[in-house]
């Protein structure tokens, strides 16, 4: 099976690197957002000293990781299969004796996480440069704990981006869908603001959606702001959310394949 | 015990049946509306009840006009599709389960559709097949040596997929589905769009692909030299039925028991011969006129012709296939 893993691996890698233009093109339209609320959060909290109690600092701080932590837990799967289910092309992967999304398509996302990281960092550090963030809080062990909270964060959002794209079995309207997922998944993952300057009514919504896990959940614990017991117990429910989700998606693919008309071949 | 040892026939199909159901509407903006609030749906019956068997090792050919459920069918027999109803075994297994040993054994070429990756050399794509499908090396630069030898793939294997010919990239197609020694082939218009020379080269390989491996294939064609050359055995299928299961020969005997007899006259004169039998065609590159007589007619028209008019070439021939397959369906 690894062998498998590290032939699809190449496949993907090349092909992902003959878009790389387009993939810069999507890097440069994704940093978009976070870079706005960081300028837009950092000149608040300047100019009024603190907003909610959170400094400059927290703001970039919070930022800065997130740039990070998004990219590596984010899911381009919708991009990736749904037109496969729409024009037929899925056939050929189908005949194939093993499962294409849990592989294929798994593999293609890590390829293009990758490849964009490498041109991430780079900008990254120009960010680093411009807005002087103060991370004497992150020790090895918060980046250590955060390593296993991405990897969870990024195997809850396939997954469920995966069940997502598979409605494209009953309606080619599914890329609407996705954007309502998006919005949902932006609100409820700390993107646009950091939860917890949230209303408290939303925070507690927030606390048992899958989403925080995409984002607010790894970052906090790199910016050391988790407790240990909150630790255990966001784990646990992470790990709760990533089982529903694999449930979910193998019962839409198994449903949505009777219904796959094959189309053209 | 692996499932085919208890069957013996590769392939077995009892009432295999596909509905599908279209949503439709008039063209225009009031329709587009209606058809918003409340869909209406028509159901198409692409297959209907079809019941065959194929033993293993056999060539049968797949025939039908367009429409008519030949792709459909394929697409059950390989698991790409559930049937609305009826029940298919290949090997034992049951397609649209989609089990990996299944699909261990069998391949599905589309001549109209693209299986290898467009950005990526040929090599890559077969490598990957290679290890999708556990073929240990010793046993990959086997089955790669015998497909090079009969399709003459080395020179394009480094090449993108995008810069390779038509015809290049089908023998590419059939080399890649065919890496993991399929015990059963569906093919579907496997040389779609390829000149004649293509088209005779992949119709080799085939014939000796089977002789080597004794693998049973199942091919739709629309260009009968295919069929003649592959089959013996045809299946024709029209509106979803199946019209029409045995041999190929047998077929012109039952639906066309006739044969055309050419004439070409001397001097170019032109003659009426329709009073031999009703004129069927007229072949203006070498002047000769083809008249259809019956089968058991046939030595004493010719006789009579020769016997008339001042004859310069005269042949007999057997009906084309094509026509006797288009006087089926007409049927």
């Amino acid at each position: 099976m690894l062998h498998i893993y590290r032939r699809l691996w190449q496949v993907n890698w090349a092909e992902q690197w003959q878009y790389r233009a387009n993939l810069l093109m999507y890097l440069l339209y994704w940093l978009v957002s976070p870079v706005v609320y960081l300028a837009v959060w950092t000149t608040i909290a300047n100019a009024k000293g603190s907003v909610n109690g959170l400094t400059a600092n927290d703001f970039i701080t919070y930022y800065m990781a997130l740039l990070i932590v998004d990219q590596l837990t984010s899911d381009i799967t919708i991009h990736v299969l749904a037109y496969k289910i729409q024009d037929g092309t899925l056939s050929g992967e189908l005949l194939k004796p093993i499962h294409p999304i849990l592989t294929n398509t798994l593999v293609n996302n890590l390829a293009f996480k990758a490849l964009t990281f490498m041109v991430l960092i780079p900008i990254w550090l120009v960010l680093y440069l411009l807005f002087h963030p103060d991370y004497s809080m992150v020790t090895l062990s918060s980046i250590l704990t955060a390593i296993p909270a991405i990897a969870l964060g990024f195997g809850i959002n396939f997954l469920l981006g995966a069940a997502l794209t598979c409605l494209a079995f009953w309606t080619t309207r599914v890329y609407s869908l996705s954007e309502f997922y998006f919005a949902l998944a932006s609100l409820f993952s700390g993107q646009f603001v950091p939860l917890q300057l949230m209303p408290p009514a939303i925070q507690r919504i927030a606390d048992f959606l899958p989403f925080k896990f995409y984002i607010y959940f790894p970052v906090q614990i790199i910016l050391g702001r988790v407790p240990p017991e909150k630790l255990v117990e966001n784990f646990a429910l992470g790990m709760a959310w990533l089982a529903v989700a694999y449930v979910l998606f193998r019962w839409i693919w198994r449903e949505g394949l009777k219904r796959f008309s094959a189309v053209g071949a | 015990m692996p499932p085919e040892t208890r069957f013996a026939d590769a392939i077995s199909v009892e009432n295999l049946s596909k509905t599908y159901k279209v949503a439709e509407r008039e063209g225009g903006f009031a329709a587009a509306v209606r058809s918003f609030v409340r869909r209406r749906y028509r159901e198409v019956h692409a297959v209907q009840q079809v019941n065959f068997s194929i033993a293993q090792g056999e060539i049968v050919g797949f025939l039908g006009p367009n429409g008519a459920g030949k792709t459909t069918t394929l697409k059950m027999l390989s698991g790409l599709l559930h049937p609305s109803a009826g029940q298919a075994k290949v090997l034992g297994f049951t397609p649209w389960e989609l089990k990996s040993e299944y699909l261990q054994v069998m391949t599905l070429v589309m001549g109209q559709r693209n299986r290898l990756s467009w950005d990526i050399p040929a090599a890559d794509s077969f490598l990957l097949n290679q290890a999708i499908y556990r073929i240990s090396d010793e046993e990959y630069r086997q089955t790669f040596k015998e497909l090079d030898e009969l399709l003459e793939l080395s020179p394009l294997m480094k090449k993108p997929v995008r810069n390779l010919s038509l015809g290049e990239r089908m023998k590419c197609e059939l080399a890649a589905g065919l890496l993991h020694r399929p015990k059963v082939l569906f093919l579907d218009e496997p040389t779609i769009g390829l000149d004649i020379t293509a088209q005779a080269r992949i119709r080799n390989f085939l014939l000796e692909y089977n002789r080597r491996t004794g693998a049973t294939i199942l091919l739709t064609s629309h260009y009968m030299a295919d069929v003649t050359a592959l089959c013996e055995r045809i299946l024709m299928i029209h509106h979803g039925q199946l019209k029409y299961d045995g041999g190929i020969r047998n077929l012109s005997n039952k639906i066309a028991p006739y044969k055309l007899i050419g004439v070409a006259l001397g001097e170019a004169r032109e003659c009426d011969l329709s009073c031999y039998g009703p004129l069927v065609q007229t072949d203006h590159s070498n002047g000769k006129q083809y008249i259809q007589v019956k089968a058991d007619e046939v030595n004493a028209v010719t006789a009579l012709i020769l016997q008339d008019l001042p004859v310069r070439d005269l042949t007999i021939e057997d009906p084309p296939i094509e026509n006797v397959i288009e006087r089926a369906f007409q049927e």
